[in-house]
């Protein structure tokens, strides 16, 4: 892992768009500005932490054997 | 006729799955993930399945790894109020132009007794029905839950309401 250290108000840039700021330091706590193009997702990684166990868990709840299937029409919400 | 129509056709293609036996499929029905999912960020390619007995329910087959289906279903259909509120990067990444290109999925946790069955509203799945590109969208902030719990008493059909969409 690439480790750098920044100073308030100093930042970093990841690629050619991502931009990330030291905002605040208080303690043990940072706030961190994010300027990502629109297309870019930025999360917690707990949160994605969170949805990969949820997906991994509705694999390992689903039968093993369930029956003929066919394919699924998808439409829009009404 | 004939021929011009086989000229046509996209080429069938028929996989043996694991869960569900012999299906055949052509590739424009395939949903692609370009950026998988959590957990699966390798299996790009995938097929919705409907089970005759169960056909509210929307598997995600994927066909890069057959011993992967994930159960899904209209979030709405469950609850009918859902709102998620989708971050701009999905509509950009996905090229959604407007409400009626794109379909929403929800994951389920299937139980064995269905009385502990959980929805993820707060990562809902949404596929661009033009382009059959889709993404699990993590709704950051937002007070939905991973595991909210499906209520056992719930209507077969969503009643027509005034609330609209």
């Amino acid at each position: 892992m690439l480790v750098l250290s920044r100073k308030i108000n100093q930042s970093i840039m990841i690629g050619d768009d991502v931009r990330i700021v030291i905002v605040a330091v208080d303690r043990d706590q940072v706030k961190l500005g994010i300027e990502a193009p629109r297309a870019v997702p930025v999360h917690r990684s707990e949160v994605y932490e969170e949805i990969r166990r949820a997906n991994q868990e509705a694999l390992g709840a689903a039968p093993a054997a369930a029956g003929k299937a066919e394919k699924a029409t998808l439409k829009p919400r009404k | 006729m004939q021929l011009a129509e086989s000229y046509m056709e996209e080429t069938a293609i028929t996989v043996e799955l694991p869960r569900f036996g012999s299906c055949s499929f052509t590739p424009s029905e395939v949903v692609e993930f370009p950026w998988g999912l959590p957990g699966f960020p390798s299996l790009r390619n995938w097929l919705p399945l409907n089970l005759e007995s169960h056909p509210s329910f929307v598997w995600l087959q994927s066909l890069d790894d057959h011993s992967v289906a994930l159960p899904s279903i209209d979030p709405w259909l469950v609850f009918e109020d859902y709102d998620p509120k989708l971050p701009a990067y999905a509509f950009t990444s996905l090229e959604i132009r407007e409400a009626g290109d794109f379909a929403t999925l929800c994951v389920v946790v299937v139980t064995p007794n269905a009385e502990e069955m959980t929805i993820n509203l707060m990562a809902p799945v949404v596929i661009n029905l033009r382009t059959k590109k889709a993404r699990q969208i993590m709704l950051d902030g937002s007070s939905y839950s991973s595991r909210e719990p499906i209520p056992r008493k719930r209507p077969s059909k969503v009643p027509a309401s005034s609330k609209s969409a």
